[in-house]
């Protein structure tokens, strides 16, 4: 298991570096003017980062104001029966709701829930395992379909919460699994 | 969906800060036009002093307090006139003081009005200027940095997008997206069905979902969003998302994850005896969620009320 774990974050650190290398020689080999096409594709980048712009702040603003209401808390008390049933602890609630809603907002969360209860509690294991495994969901939905100016986005917000509930019982059923 | 999810965080975030306002204004929480008696220990300068407090004087003004304690807290005292001054809560104040501080929104001083009281020199009683609208004036500064805090995110994106787009565009011309893209056909032809076997999309998507998987999220964006673009050149209705878009999303917002990097470095900045711990089950976790979320979209893009509706024209 240690020896994977190593390999791992070796190929994580190595990663960005050598797919450079690797693209750019490759591209070379293959008589491409390398510095040309880096300069042609990056043009690109200023045009979709500006074209995000619209789809994000309204993003961010709805779920700030939602945040800065405390409304999470009243939702967190209602969703109390039903977590308590599928044995859910309350603890790490604040988390579980604020993972699909904002990457800083559960990071802070997760620093307050480590620093409260440990990180190698049940707790702060369940937590940082959340934090991991998913992605925060309506970010990438803004950001991606942004790019690309879509506005309806259909059956994209239902699958990607479900898929968030999904890993929060599954984040439950292996930690307890595993660990504790 | 996401229209109605939407309307209803920011409903629902004004309506229960007004309510939230409403509620303590007529439980008076703040206790405004109440006053509380404060200490003064070292009148060390002319006009700036130090004092306490404890728990149970703040009650005075404070109602909601509820433990009763005698403990001193600490707090400076700014005099600016014989009836007014600024009060700053040192740490360890009680929460409400906190509250109180951040409605002023000053820098960090609270104006109060001052009354001596007659018998004792070293007492003051302090009230402040009434407080009201907590949780509207808060959802107001929130929404108004996030709008600007949008902006600065997405400009940030300009420099790490124009570096890998670049990159791509190497790769892309020297045929490795094609390569690649190639390599994986057996498993994307059944997800992605309409799409062409090696289609640069397919390539985009698979740099984006390994690049995730690693942690790296830096790179992960600029590749997913060249997946999109790729995508959207196939979809047929310009603004609505396709069936390849969405389930490329629900890979990429539960993608299965090898190194949490984030997550560990928080858990080891906290002092975690084994901050990598969690590998194994954010691992397992993940690739469940990727499961489901693939089978979620698949079904889903079937029903009717997620169909793609023709545009009427105006």
């Amino acid at each position: 298991m240690s020896i994977l774990r190593e390999i791992v974050t070796i190929i994580s650190v190595l990663a960005i570096p050598g797919l450079i290398l690797f693209f750019l020689v490759y591209g070379q080999f293959k008589r491409v003017r390398v510095y040309e096409a880096v300069v042609e594709g990056g043009k690109e980048g200023f045009t979709i980062a500006v074209k995000i712009i619209p789809y994000l702040v309204a993003m961010l603003v709805g779920i700030a104001i939602f945040r800065a209401s405390g409304a999470m808390d009243f939702l967190i008390a209602g969703l109390q029966p039903l977590t308590d049933l599928i044995g859910f602890p309350a603890e790490a609630m604040p988390m579980a709701l604020m993972r699909p809603l904002s990457g800083s907002g559960s990071l802070g969360i997760m620093s307050e829930i480590l620093k409260t209860y440990g990180p190698d509690s049940f707790i702060g294991v369940l937590t940082s395992t959340l934090m991991g495994s998913t992605e925060t969901t309506f970010y990438v939905i803004a950001v991606y379909f942004g790019a690309v100016n879509v506005r309806n986005t259909r059956h994209a917000l239902p699958t990607g919460l479900l898929a968030d509930f999904v890993s929060f019982l599954a984040a439950l059923f292996f930690v307890k699994l595993l660990f504790f | 969906m996401l229209n109605y999810v939407w309307l209803g965080l920011v409903v629902i975030g004004i309506l229960t800060a007004a309510g939230r306002d409403l509620y303590e204004s007529i439980e008076n929480v703040y206790g405004n036009n109440r006053s509380f008696p404060v200490h003064v220990e070292d009148r060390n300068g002319v006009d700036e002093w130090t004092a306490w407090c404890t728990a149970d004087e703040l009650r005075q003004k404070f109602a909601g307090i509820e433990d009763a304690d005698t403990t001193r807290f600490r707090l400076s005292f700014s005099r600016q006139s014989p009836t007014a001054g600024l009060l700053y809560p040192e740490s360890g104040a009680p929460a409400i003081l906190l509250t109180v501080q951040e409605a002023f929104g000053n820098d960090g001083s609270i104006p109060c009005r001052v009354i001596s009281d007659s018998n004792r020199a070293d007492l003051l009683y302090v009230s402040f200027s009434p407080i009201r609208f907590v949780y509207l004036k808060r959802i107001t500064n929130a929404a108004l940095d996030a709008a600007a805090l949008a902006v600065k995110i997405a400009l940030g994106l300009i420099g790490i997008m124009a570096l890998w787009l670049g990159v791509m565009k190497v790769a892309e011309e020297a045929g490795i997206i094609t390569i690649i893209a190639r390599a994986v056909r057996p498993v994307t032809t059944r997800l992605f069905s309409d799409i062409p076997d090696d289609h640069p999309a397919i390539g985009a998507m698979i740099m984006n979902i390994s690049a995730n998987m690693l942690g790296l999220g830096n790179a992960a964006t600029p590749f997913g969003l060249k997946a999109m673009e790729e995508l959207n050149k196939l979809n047929k209705h310009a603004g609505t998302a396709s069936n390849a878009m969405v389930t490329f999303l629900a890979l990429n917002t539960s993608c299965v994850t090898l190194v949490p990097a984030t997550a560990i470095a928080v858990r080891a900045a906290s002092g975690s005896s084994d901050p990598a711990v969690i590998i194994g089950t954010t691992f397992l976790t993940s690739l469940t969620a990727t499961v489901f979320a693939v089978i979620f979209a698949k079904v889903f893009q079937r029903l009717s009320v997620f169909r793609v509706r023709e545009r009427k024209a105006s």
